[in-house]
């Protein structure tokens, strides 16, 4: 059976569509669509929806017949340790603070390149903290905790 | 004539105040700054910076971000040349030549000749959009709800037929775009849709949000997989300024890609991203001898910078004028203009006159500026490109983190811009462009409201798009955009324009 996708990418390509398409059907499900001349909140997300759906119906199916490319490989480790550190940094900066949430995201994304190396990426963090406290707290003043839990503030 | 005069004069007055020239310069300077790393292109820049002019009144504000939008766009020509990496479409053509005049000791003079290049093609821009603001606003007036939908199908068109790869694959996106664009609070019956329940999705996604997710994010991850592969010059920069042979030869390629980038960016749907690439190719059919090109032909960088410039700032246009974003930056604009109370659209004009004229003059402050800041500067634009990669994406990120929290004090929204970089990821794994979803996205929620609109004035016709008639006219040339964009023919040379990409 798989050997007989002819477009790997486009099949997989397809399959994203559908799968967004059923998300959004299932929590848009409750929405009235009204009608075309006094259009409800669910006519254009459910249309579009089904849109989005039928494309990658339509991309899987031709998946079967047009050559394509092959899919290419999936890394889990840079994906993992950068959007991690940013999640890292959206659950630390309000009860913790920019001290600990910038050097967070420093030291975890740190971890997304095997060129990484330690002391470097220690300092570096020190040194990156001091930068954007002194950047976007003092020279800036945008409304970011500093150190709720040391300073207050 | 005399009405322009005096306009410019407003503007000018309004821009070379010392408070605001300081701002246009900060602007230029720190846009420069981050425009020039690597794999950070205007999007993912202006994003980051926008939280810098919040504090600051609206015409400060939007002048600032201009100028970090033309600093963008320089240090990415920059890098173009320096390290052959482009830091977005529209710097692709620059490293074809400009990275072989560097490797010839030349950087100097691409670095040069791009930045007269910009100033030429910006000050002839600005007087464009002086000249075609005002009667383009009255023009505006005449559009009614179909009219603003059927133009607004007509750029997503376009958008189509400029992005990469399958057509299929690029109208995919676009719809993916409108989907994402209706997440929110219902504009007419206040019913939430799509927000599973998230409080901070009641507004819908902030498009800073997924801007910052798909290039700022997922554009990092790219570059972790793809081995280091910089180039950074080794030569020297040599001298800045052109000789007179080399002016006399980048003239009329200047004057050329002015023209064409200026035109292509008026068009909605990111024209200007086409403007490089068809300056390039114009020159190298006009040249005498064509093989230079390639081989660090100046012309080859001058052209196309004066279109990538031009088109940069015509795409002002239809935002200020019709109050739609033509392309991603001009919508990261409108978010930012929205925040400090300025709704874009004809009105601007009227009611706010020192605010446009005032930003008009100052693109023309900044193109001078970047001449004057970034020639000497170039040695530490070379400096900073030696930073190794795996320094610079962590700062990279905490850059991204800080500005997207400060955009509406959100932690939620870090997290939110976390996962659409995974979802930008998966987009790139499987061959979608990011683009056109973003054009989709930012058109969306007014595409929605003018098509209900124009749906109930018709009492659900749909009829109403192609019985008035600049509806129509604007439903034909779309159909003919596309079905042209289909043909086996134009398809296999738009396949070669864009082979150019890497």
């Amino acid at each position: 059976m798989k050997k007989r996708i002819r477009s790997p990418q486009d099949a997989a390509a397809g399959l994203l569509l559908v799968v967004l398409a059923g998300i959004a059907l299932w929590g848009g499900a409750q929405l009235s669509t009204g009608s075309l001349g006094q259009m409800g909140p669910g006519m254009l997300p459910l249309g579009l929806a089904v849109l989005t759906g039928l494309g990658g119906i339509g991309l899987i199916v031709a998946s079967f017949f047009v050559p394509g490319l092959a899919l290419e490989r999936w890394h889990l480790r840079g994906p993992l340790f950068v959007l991690g550190a940013a999640v890292v940094f959206g659950l630390t900066v309000r009860p913790l603070g920019l001290i600990v949430a910038a050097p967070a995201v420093v030291v975890i994304s740190a971890l997304a390149s095997s060129e990484s190396r330690w002391i470097e990426t220690v300092v570096f963090a020190v040194v990156m903290t001091v930068l954007c406290v002194g950047l976007f707290k003092y020279l800036l003043g945008l409304p970011i905790p500093l150190a709720p839990w040391w300073i207050g503030y | 004539m005399t009405e322009l005069l005096s306009h410019l004069l407003l503007g000018f007055s309004t821009a070379l105040t010392l408070q605001n020239l300081m701002l246009c310069f900060i602007g230029c300077m720190v846009g420069t700054l981050i425009g020039v790393l690597p794999g950070v292109g205007p999007i993912a820049t202006i994003a980051m910076l926008m939280p810098l002019t919040f504090k600051l009144e609206p015409t400060g504000a939007l002048i600032m971000l201009a100028g970090i939008y033309y600093g963008a766009q320089y240090g990415g020509s920059t890098t173009a040349i320096l390290v052959n990496i482009p830091g977005e479409a529209t710097a692709v053509v620059t490293t074809l030549d400009g990275h072989q005049m560097a490797r010839q000791g030349r950087a100097g003079v691409a670095l040069g000749i791009a930045a007269i290049g910009s100033f030429i093609a910006g000050s002839i821009a600005t007087l464009i959009i002086a000249a075609l603001g005002v009667p383009l606003t009255k023009l505006a007036l005449l559009f009614g709800p179909a009219e603003y939908f059927s133009l607004m199908v007509l750029g997503l068109a376009f958008a189509v037929v400029l992005a990469r790869g399958s057509v299929f694959k690029a109208i995919g996106m676009i719809i993916v775009g409108l989907l994402l664009a209706t997440v929110g609070t219902d504009l007419e019956t206040g019913e939430e849709r799509l927000t599973f329940g998230i409080q901070g999705l009641a507004d819908g996604i902030d498009f800073a949000v997924l801007a910052m997710g798909l290039f700022g994010f997922a554009e990092v991850l790219r570059n972790l997989e793809a081995p280091e592969a910089r180039d950074v010059v080794k030569r020297a920069i040599g001298r800045l300024l052109p000789s007179l042979e080399d002016f006399k030869r980048s003239l009329w390629p200047i004057l050329r890609g002015t023209g064409i980038g200026g035109l292509l960016g008026i068009l909605p749907g990111n024209g200007a991203v086409l403007g490089p690439f068809a300056s390039y190719a114009v020159e190298k059919k006009l040249a005498r001898d064509p093989h230079r090109f390639g081989t660090g032909a100046i012309e080859g960088v001058a052209g196309p910078e004066s279109a990538n410039n031009a088109g940069a700032q015509t795409s002002f246009i239809p935002l200020l004028t019709l109050g739609i974003p033509p392309n991603a930056v001009m919508a990261l604009m409108v978010g930012a203009m929205t925040i400090h109370g300025v709704i874009p659209g004809p009105q601007v004009i009227s009611k706010a006159p020192t605010l446009f004229w005032g930003m008009i003059a100052s693109m023309w402050i900044g193109n001078l500026m970047l001449l004057i800041i970034n020639l000497p500067l170039i040695g530490l634009w070379v400096r900073l490109l030696k930073v190794p990669y795996r320094l610079m994406f962590p700062a990279i990120l905490v850059f991204c983190c800080i500005g997207i929290y400060s955009i509406n004090n959100s932690p939620d929204d870090v997290m939110l811009t976390a996962l659409f970089g995974f979802f930008g990821y998966a987009l790139y794994k499987v061959g979608f462009e990011p683009a056109p979803l973003l054009l989709g996205f930012v058109l969306g929620r007014l595409l929605e409201e003018k098509m209900r609109q124009a749906l109930v004035l018709s009492h659900g016709s749909f009829m109403t798009f192609v019985e008035r008639p600049v509806s129509a006219l604007l439903l034909a040339i779309t159909l003919i955009v596309v079905v042209v964009a289909m043909l086996p023919a134009v398809s296999q040379k738009r396949d070669r324009v864009f082979a150019e990409q890497p």
